[in-house]
């Protein structure tokens, strides 16, 4: 099952940015493609931390070694890209770009709403817990496609995109490849059945769509340089096609893949691509060094 | 034909509903999604700063004291501490010492302790003026509590947490201070809090006789001291609620201590070169971790007794209260008893 030339052992790394230099439409003239993939660091700190929430409960129910080092290397990971994530909002906000009311639904939704719930023992507790299981699975496939697109989306430079951001992102993105296949796994492992795989899809790819463009209308609408901002599925279509956003096209065709009972997610990205750009990431090589002076110093 | 009519009445009821959809966006954008009262993400916890050293000079023999600039700095209450991290990667603990209304900068001051751990020396002989250093927090665990009347004891440089705590105060509370040194002349901010109240303040040169000094200390005064192991001990001896202020040693290592599982129901010994989570580890396979260097904030565990050093970087004043991270954090005493 589980695809063994791919494996990479997982461990966090210590990151930091730094965002005092990073301009409010960090891709230069685009303020759509900017908030567009703006809208992550509204989603991802309280995702994330959730991922880790449920992870923590699920542990217990592995009974293969590999696989719980490999979920304890995520937990670590997930953990880090929270953080990163929740600290571009204060800089948003300095830039006059107030995210809180929309963080705080998001907080919301993965707290209260996917949050745990007062269940009886047994099986309504395993049912809710297996069904998160599965939808962190879903979204897991689109974090890893928005990962390999992100690490492949040379237009972003060209167009001279913030680097400290793209380092954000393609860190993160490559991190995410790297990790691909541990939710999926995780999820055959202890449950894997087929139809809660195509429903819980349902509901996360809905959900994202929701949130997304949610997000991005909330961005463009509150931009303070922006008369009348607004977003539309036309801009998303436009910039998939120049290459700054994923292309509607490829999105669509990611779909049946992943409902495919052929699926497994090493059949998408590289992880040789992922670990090559860890190796040359400005922040993952000055983590690396922190990493390495601290135990030199012990 | 009733096929037909009942398509014109379902999207005519369609389009009256997108309209009143769009319009009730339209009105507040964000509906209709409930929202956390208290949001949590875009808090970040402890974010470190770069800030440049302004000012460095000698307040008192081997004292120095550094003022640090910046732009809109956090707040902080009187008792507060930063980490300023040394150019060589060391992390140390000074208290703040200056304005706490003042949000362009920062002022600590240190000791020389030629035999100590090299943290004072490094900052003694290479923190330049302008130079940048980087700090993190500021943190507050020895904070200034409402009480009717206030007694402070400060040995040598355990007076910097005080200072900003005698000015807070608002001058209708009764209050004293006992300053013990060596010296004057080794005595920082000896003026600045004579300043405050010549009649509240007394200064002690060599030993302090505490029994006399501390006589009728009226019920319910808050006891505040911060100064050498041993003054701290023969205070906390004769006021066993006083509240301490501990230059904790924050090498990798520390001393062995023993952790209680209360609800496993086991004692397990820390030594001296290894961590909690490794004991625990040993005994509780199942306990979660990951990145093991204080950072990840997985294996957070609940801390029902003892006190802790906290050696993370990740937790806030908050959670420091009642929970630590055991892949780094150790105890300040001899005992821990953990919720696990």
């Amino acid at each position: 099952m589980s695809n063994t030339q791919d494996r990479v052992p997982l461990k966090a790394r210590k990151v930091s940015f730094s965002w005092d230099d990073t301009p409010l439409h960090w891709v230069p003239g685009d303020p759509f493609t900017t908030h567009t993939i703006n809208v992550l660091h509204l989603l991802l700190p309280a995702g994330e931390r959730w991922f880790v929430h449920v992870y923590k409960q699920v542990l217990p129910y592995i009974r293969d070694e590999r696989l719980r080092e490999d979920v304890i290397g995520f937990i670590g990971q997930e953990a880090m890209h929270s953080q990163a994530h929740d600290e571009v909002l204060p800089h948003l906000r300095e830039q006059g770009l107030d995210p809180t009311p929309y963080t705080a639904q998001v907080d919301w939704l993965f707290e209260k709403l996917l949050g745990d719930r007062t269940l009886p023992p047994g099986r309504p507790r395993r049912w809710w817990l297996m069904e998160r299981v599965a939808l962190i699975a879903a979204i897991e496939h689109y974090t890893a496609f928005l990962g390999d697109w992100v690490l492949n989306a040379g237009e972003l430079d060209r167009r001279g995109a913030d680097p400290t951001m793209l380092d954000l992102l393609r860190w993160h993105g490559a991190e995410e490849v790297e990790h691909r296949s541990v939710a999926f796994e995780l999820f055959t492992h202890v449950d894997g059945s087929y139809r809660r795989r195509v429903r819980t899809w349902a509901t996360a790819f809905t959900a994202l769509v929701f949130l997304w463009q949610r997000g991005a209308r909330f961005f463009m609408e509150n931009d303070p340089t922006l008369i009348d901002g607004k977003a539309t599925f036309k801009d998303f279509y436009v910039r998939g096609r120049r290459g700054t956003l994923p292309a509607t096209g490829d999105m669509l065709r990611s779909i049946p893949r992943y409902l495919s009972r052929a699926y497994h997610p090493s059949q998408e990205g590289s992880t040789e691509q992922a670990v090559a750009y860890l190796a040359s990431s400005p922040a993952a090589l000055a983590a690396e060094t922190a990493e390495k002076s601290a135990k030199g110093a012990v | 034909m009733p096929k037909l009519r009942t398509v014109a009445v379902v999207a005519g009821a369609a389009l009256l509903a997108r309209r009143a959809m769009r319009r009730r966006i339209q009105a507040s954008p964000l509906w209709p999604m409930p929202a956390l009262e208290e949001p949590v993400s875009g808090r970040p916890r402890s974010r470190s700063l770069r800030l440049l050293v302004t000012s460095r000079e000698e307040v008192a023999e081997g004292v120095v004291r550094l003022r640090l600039e910046g732009r809109e700095l956090p707040g902080w209450e009187p008792g507060a501490h930063l980490d300023l991290v040394l150019p060589s990667g060391l992390v140390r603990q000074y208290s703040l010492c200056g304005d706490p209304e003042d949000t362009s900068s920062y002022t600590v001051a240190t000791r020389l302790v030629p035999d100590g751990r090299g943290g004072s020396r490094e900052v003694h002989e290479q923190v330049r003026e302008g130079m940048e250093l980087e700090v993190r927090g500021p943190r507050n665990r020895f904070p200034l509590v409402r009480a009717e009347s206030y007694v402070f004891v400060a040995g040598g440089i355990g007076i910097t947490p005080v200072l900003p705590m005698l000015r807070a105060l608002p001058d209708d509370v009764e209050w004293r201070l006992v300053y013990c040194g060596r010296g004057r002349a080794s005595m920082p901010f000896v003026e600045d809090v004579e300043k405050l109240g010549r009649d509240r303040v007394t200064v002690v040169e060599g030993l302090p006789d505490l029994d006399a000094l501390l006589a009728g200390v009226p019920e319910g005064a808050a006891v505040y001291c911060c100064g050498p192991e041993g003054l701290m001990a023969a205070v906390q001896e004769r006021f066993p609620s006083v509240h301490l202020e501990r230059f904790t040693p924050r090498a990798s290592g520390g001393d062995a201590f023993e952790v209680e599982l209360r609800r496993s129901g086991r004692t397990l010994t820390v030594t001296a070169d290894s961590t909690v989570l490794a004991a625990v580890r040993a005994e509780l396979p199942d306990t979660l971790y990951s990145c093991e260097q204080g950072f990840c904030g997985t294996c957070q565990q609940r801390v029902l007794e003892g006190e802790v050093d906290h050696r993370d970087e990740l937790l806030t004043d908050a959670e420091r209260g009642d929970s630590m991270l055991i892949c780094v954090s150790r105890a300040r005493g001899e005992r821990l008893v953990l919720d696990m």
